[in-house]
């Protein structure tokens, strides 16, 4: 990039805000125990106005490179961002020690709204830089698994009193079975639509009439709100649980994964058929025939010729599912199906905030990582069908 | 090129007069059922004999579908207003700054799950109504954002070229050009966002919002399957009757993208 006379105002916005934050909202909360509400600290009060000065002039030296950016101050700026974002566990490692009271073991400490949106703001600041400087994503995703890195280490290491550390060491088993049984869930769901999906865009491909029935079908279906689905399945689930013996021993109720798992197959059919229709569709009609007129049997036509020439557009449509399915999965926890949304329930209930945290961000984390894997995936191999 | 668009639209709606007659058949069933529920206890006392209560009476129907409607109405008002709004100024001379920026944002932030968005409202906002409102309207903005981005860049450079050239102000080539042209891939969005924020404004209901989603939670914590038929029921039909509007506002549009993201909550 060459050099521009012209602020980059989005910068310059996003860190001016930051620095606002930074100085006017708070930062963390302190509680003598679980239920009380904590008293909220600015940065100020936690470490003293030396350290956050500090930090106010790394955010001021960003709005300075944006104001005449160039391409080796935008690189300068990432540097500084991506060292906002280390520094911050580590800031609030020394906070923590700094803000408790040794005498009060049961004493915790709360992320406050500063830290929140100084974290979002930053991470758009991300996002813009790497659109500016054009970035590869490989090279992002690696920046974020470093700073990622380093959060883990603070929480692991010196984080224990955060309330969101504490809500986890009280139940780090039932965390990781969650978290499993999740990802089963979603996998159970989307490999079982991937299969159906794949039969139905192959039966519609035949008959006409089947296509609208079956579009208008899955249109409406994917209209119903999940808790609505999940509740009318579970009357004729309980019912057939209780008629027939084998899969009442399944484990077939009401309540419990039955449910949850057939009322996410129902909504990602409509994007898996969709997609899987659209692929099949979309393959160029004079490959088939010149495949045909290799002499391959229509059987080898399909697998060797059509399936992997629309494999780039049906991993879109996995890829929408997934992400799909690993939000409804947690409110499927309404029902007693298990996974994440346990606790974000759970947490609601006992307007324990930290808890609905333990639920909600690992959700969050998985469906991006999986939006990015799976988009990343199918960029690849259409980059590849296209070379 | 403008209008055509808009002869073509008036022909749709002369076209047919009974094309609203099959969301007003939802609309007509989900009211009879707000107010005749009750008439149905027989019915559901056959589903359960044993249990004290098979009505859900602690609030009536009609009211809960009231605050459900409400809720919605006003997050996807608000969420209109600031989503076009944004994809506009990001679109103008002035704004071009962010526009990359916003476009990254509203398709992350779509990757988001609905009741992860409302979970972390409850930190933030308490419980209540209002923190409901907010997540809806967060989450409803993201794809009214996208489907106006993609709409206003869709309008060809010509049809502008020729705006401009017609002595048309920037002002009056947005609001009689632009938007028009626009029109039915946002409506597309806002028809999305409506339908995710039906959903997840019955998730409402287990952080302290009284809607349609009331009698469900009710049901599944007191472990009484008819409120949870009469909370689902009302609700799907609900989901029906406004996207069966929705389809019938919206004009055909040839190679409109379709909206490929999670349209539930």
């Amino acid at each position: 990039m060459s050099r521009d006379a012209r602020p980059n105002r989005v910068l310059v916005s996003l860190m001016s805000l930051g620095l606002l934050t930074w100085l006017g909202l708070d930062a963390l909360s302190v509680a003598p125990n679980r239920l009380v509400q904590g008293t909220p600290l600015s940065p100020v009060e936690a470490l003293g106005w030396m350290v956050t000065l500090l930090g106010a002039m790394f955010m001021a030296c960003v709005v300075w490179l944006a104001w005449r950016p160039s391409s080796a101050r935008l690189w300068t700026a990432l540097g500084l961002v991506t060292g906002l974002l280390v520094a911050m566990p580590l800031w609030l490692s020394g906070a923590v020690v700094a803000v408790l009271d040794p005498d009060m073991p049961q004493a915790r400490v709360g992320i406050g709204p500063g830290l929140w949106v100084l974290l979002f703001l930053w991470l758009l600041v991300l996002v813009e830089l790497r659109i500016r400087l054009r970035l590869r994503r490989v090279w992002v995703w690696s920046l974020l698994l470093f700073v990622i890195a380093i959060w883990g280490m603070a929480l692991s290491q010196w984080l224990t009193p955060l309330a969101l550390v504490q809500e986890y060491q009280a139940r780090s088993e039932q965390f990781l079975e969650a978290v499993l049984y999740h990802l089963a869930l979603v996998g159970a769901a989307v490999g079982a639509s991937l299969l159906i999906g794949l039969g139905m865009a192959l039966a519609m491909r035949r008959f006409d009439g089947l296509r609208r029935l079956g579009f208008g079908v899955l249109n409406s279906l994917q209209t119903i709100p999940s808790l609505a689905l999940f509740g009318l399945l579970l009357a004729p689930l309980a019912w057939l649980g209780n008629q027939v013996q084998w899969l009442g021993a399944l484990g077939v109720s009401g309540i419990g994964w039955a449910p949850a798992w057939l009322a996410l197959v129902a909504y990602s059919l409509l994007p898996m058929v969709r997609n899987t229709y659209v692929a099949l569709e979309g393959v160029d009609p004079g490959v088939i025939e010149s495949a045909r007129g290799m002499g391959m049997s229509p059987v080898q036509v399909f697998f060797q010729v059509r399936l992997p020439l629309a494999l780039p557009v049906m991993l879109e449509g996995i890829r929408i599912t997934t992400v799909q399915a690993i939000g409804l999965t947690a409110v499927a926890a309404l029902i007693g199906a298990g996974g994440l949304g346990t606790f974000i329930f759970q947490g609601l209930g006992q307007a324990a905030m930290d808890l609905v945290l333990l639920g909600a961000l690992p959700i969050i984390a998985m469906a991006l990582v999986a939006d990015a894997l799976l988009g990343a995936l199918a960029e690849r191999m259409r980059r590849r069908e296209a070379a | 090129m403008s209008e055509v668009a808009i002869q073509g639209s008036e022909g749709g709606n002369r076209r047919s007069r009974w094309r609203f007659i099959v969301p007003l058949i939802w609309l007509a069933a989900l009211l009879m059922l707000a107010v005749g529920m009750t008439t149905l206890e027989p019915l559901f006392r056959l589903l359960e004999p044993d249990l004290r209560q098979v009505i859900y009476v602690r609030e009536s129907f009609l009211v809960l579908l009231g605050q459900h409607v409400l809720m919605v109405a006003v997050a996807a008002l608000l969420a209109t207003c600031v989503g076009v709004g944004a994809a506009v100024a990001v679109t103008r001379a002035a704004g071009r700054d962010f526009m990359p920026m916003v476009a990254q944002l509203a398709s992350i932030g779509q990757t988001f799950p609905p009741v992860a968005v409302l979970a972390l409202a409850v930190p933030v906002l308490g419980f209540g109504t209002v923190p409901v409102i907010v997540a809806l309207v967060l989450y409803g903005l993201l794809p009214i954002v996208r489907n106006t981005l993609a709409g206003l860049q869709g309008v060809s450079a010509e049809v502008l070229e020729a705006a401009r050239g017609m002595g048309m102000t920037p002002r009056q080539v947005l609001l009689q050009v632009e938007l028009p042209l626009a029109a039915p891939v946002i409506l597309a969005g806002i028809r999305t966002s409506v339908t995710i924020n039906v959903a997840t404004a019955a998730l409402g209901a287990t952080v302290g919002a009284s809607n349609l989603g009331d009698p469900i939670i009710s049901g599944i914590v007191n472990g009484n399957t008819p409120y949870i038929i009469q909370g689902a029921v009302m609700i799907g039909l609900l989901a029906l009757a406004v996207d069966s509007l929705f389809e019938r506002l919206q004009p055909r549009v040839p190679g409109q993208a379709s909206d490929g993201q999670a349209a539930n909550g």
